[in-house]
């Protein structure tokens, strides 16, 4: 293992290997991102599951005698929602607020990749929506006593619509112009693409208009694949889900690092 | 090894299209190994500087090398080199004061064990052993701000930038800082340092670089700047109270008048004309001055003397 001196003589720094300095970096941030979530777990947990319960609570009022597929619906469509909560309102918002109360300086200023930032604020965003994901499914379950379809499939499935809709929330926090600005953006798309685009409903229930911006959500995939596995399990539809979902996951990626620039504004 | 640390090269910045200039034509070359001290008042552009040396910033136009790599280019030999202190350690404040400084230093490349033994011995001469284990949430301002610092000084890099590392701190932490600061100098390191502690920073830098309205004004060694107003000595006197005004009436035409407090006036004057103010105030016994004292002009004073004259340049 080849080490090299500090230019003034005090701390040998060993000169890491590229995987070890990946993984090191990694753990790191996702150490101080994880004592973020420690710091506040119960208020993650409330407020991931306040909206999605309320409106799973509600439905159950509302509807009489729904059919087994709509109860899957609704159970899939507020799962969904849930990520949609906490994995781009409340991450996205969360990350305007660290940028604009300048803790990127602090993370600039150290020799790091700001992909390894990136994921591991994505891995925040898995931590905060996991638990509230869970309470629901389970709640939801007995709420309405249907047995719902546990496929092997399924964490493929709830991986991959978290990381598809954090790299939303990200996006929108990294880009924020203002805290404001992104506050009031990360609202209005909650609302919009939770009740406008196919996640409570299927999306021949939609006007056409809005069944064409559906098609660039990846929350529709999610819905979409959800309502398949819980239902029917794994199939080649849910398959299809997740491949568009784990394009828009590297899309996202890509356009956090390609446009964002946190060392240099110019 | 070229002596030059950083070149700063005609570095120009504007903001909302032209309207702000935060930067206008700045050249400076920074020496390796010194303690360069950059003075100016709120809003002067000191930090814009700062912000474009560590390349979070990048000018309109010029350009600033790092040992001879522009800092725009090559960010990441920047950031693993050039450590960069500017505020309270907020997006740290969930982690406690010794994770803070473990993973500072494991993200700068040490390895766990050295990282861990700086950190406590950083928290050793903080005084703040006992509070390692408490969140940065449960400290005092004070506290958090030496953790601030503790988490640019662990690593050991080569270049220190340091904005503001004393405010908010009693005595006895300020000394502290400034200890710390000369020590990593002395074992080789190149410190920048933005301060508004004209006094303190005195006994510390090397050379020192005026900024205001986003002009280099001067740029020397603290013993050069201090014979621009070499024939001058400066008289501190303070007053009854209630009294100021009448005495500041009475010596203004002496030379270059500074309120420091409420009944505290500063008088910079040539060093011929000190004979006939000693005069004045010993003759005035209706003056009411309790106190005063001739001493020679402190870098404070050249700060001044600098900012002042470069009014009058732009004023003419």
């Amino acid at each position: 293992m080849s080490t090299f001196m500090n230019p003034i003589g005090l701390q040998p720094r060993r000169k890491r290997g590229r995987w070890e300095r990946w993984w090191t970096e990694i753990s790191i941030l996702f150490r101080i991102q994880f004592a973020i979530v420690r710091d506040s777990w119960a208020w993650v947990i409330l407020m991931a599951t306040l909206y999605p319960l309320t409106t799973l609570l509600f439905m159950r009022f509302y509807t009489v005698n729904p059919s087994d597929e709509m109860v899957v619906q609704i159970i899939a469509g507020n799962l969904v929602f849930g990520i949609i909560v906490m994995g781009m309102n409340g991450l996205g918002q969360e990350i305007a607020l660290q940028k604009h109360q300048d803790h990127f300086t602090f993370y600039a200023s150290l020799p790091i990749s700001k992909n390894n930032f990136v994921i591991a604020n994505m891995l925040r965003g898995l931590m905060n929506t996991l638990p509230s994901f869970l309470i629901l499914g389970l709640l939801g379950q007995w709420l309405y006593g249907v047995q719902l379809h546990y496929s092997p499939g399924l964490p493929v499935v709830i991986l991959l619509s978290l990381t598809s809709v954090v790299g939303i929330g990200i996006l929108l926090g990294f880009w924020s112009p203002t805290f404001q600005f992104t506050n009031m953006l990360c609202q209005a798309l909650m609302m919009i693409i939770s009740f406008l685009s196919p996640v409570m409903v299927s999306i021949d229930q939609l006007p056409v208009p809005l069944q064409w911006i559906s098609y660039v959500l990846p929350t529709t995939y999610a819905a979409d694949a959800m309502r398949s596995i819980l239902t029917v399990g794994w199939s080649m539809g849910v398959m299809l889900d997740c491949a568009v979902m784990l394009v828009f996951s590297i899309i996202s990626l890509i356009v956090v690092n390609r446009l964002v620039s946190w060392r240099v504004n110019k | 090894m070229d002596s030059w640390i950083y070149e700063v090269e005609c570095v120009n910045m504007v903001y909302k299209k032209g309207k702000i200039k935060a930067n206008e034509d700045i050249s400076f070359l920074i020496q390796r190994g010194e303690i360069l001290g950059v003075l100016g008042p709120n809003g002067a552009g000191k930090s814009t500087l700062i912000k474009q040396l560590v390349g979070h910033l990048k000018p309109t136009e010029g350009q600033v090398l790092y040992n001879g790599l522009d800092v725009y280019k090559q960010t990441r030999v920047v950031a693993s080199e050039v450590s960069y202190y500017a505020q309270e350690p907020h997006a740290l404040s969930a982690l406690t004061a010794m994770e803070a400084l473990v993973f500072t230093g494991q993200l700068r490349g040490m390895q766990k064990k050295p990282a861990e033994r700086e950190a406590r011995e950083l928290l050793e001469r903080f005084e703040m052993t006992e509070l390692g284990n408490k969140s940065l949430k449960r400290l005092s301002g004070g506290q958090k701000r030496m953790v601030g610092i503790g988490t640019a000084l662990i690593g050991h890099s080569p270049v220190l930038i340091l904005d503001e590392p004393t405010n908010e701190l009693d005595p006895a932490k300020r000394r502290l800082v400034w200890d710390l600061i000369q020590e990593h100098n002395r074992n080789g390191a190149t410190i920048i340092l933005v301060t508004h502690n004209v006094l303190e920073a005195e006994h510390v830098v090397d050379r020192v670089a005026v900024i205001n309205h986003g002009k280099l004004l001067a740029i020397d060694s603290v013993a050069k700047l201090k014979q621009r107003v070499d024939q001058r000595l400066k008289f501190e006197i303070q007053t009854a109270f209630g009294q100021r005004e009448e005495v500041e009436k009475e010596l203004a035409e002496w030379g270059i008048l500074q309120r420091s407090g409420e009944n505290r006036i500063c008088l910079l004057v040539d060093k011929a004309q000190a004979g006939n103010v000693l005069d004045r105030i010993i003759s005035r016994r209706d003056l009411k001055i309790e106190e005063y004292a001739v001493l020679p002009p402190s870098l404070e004073d050249v700060y001044f003397h600098i900012d002042q004259a470069a009014k009058e340049v732009m004023g003419a």
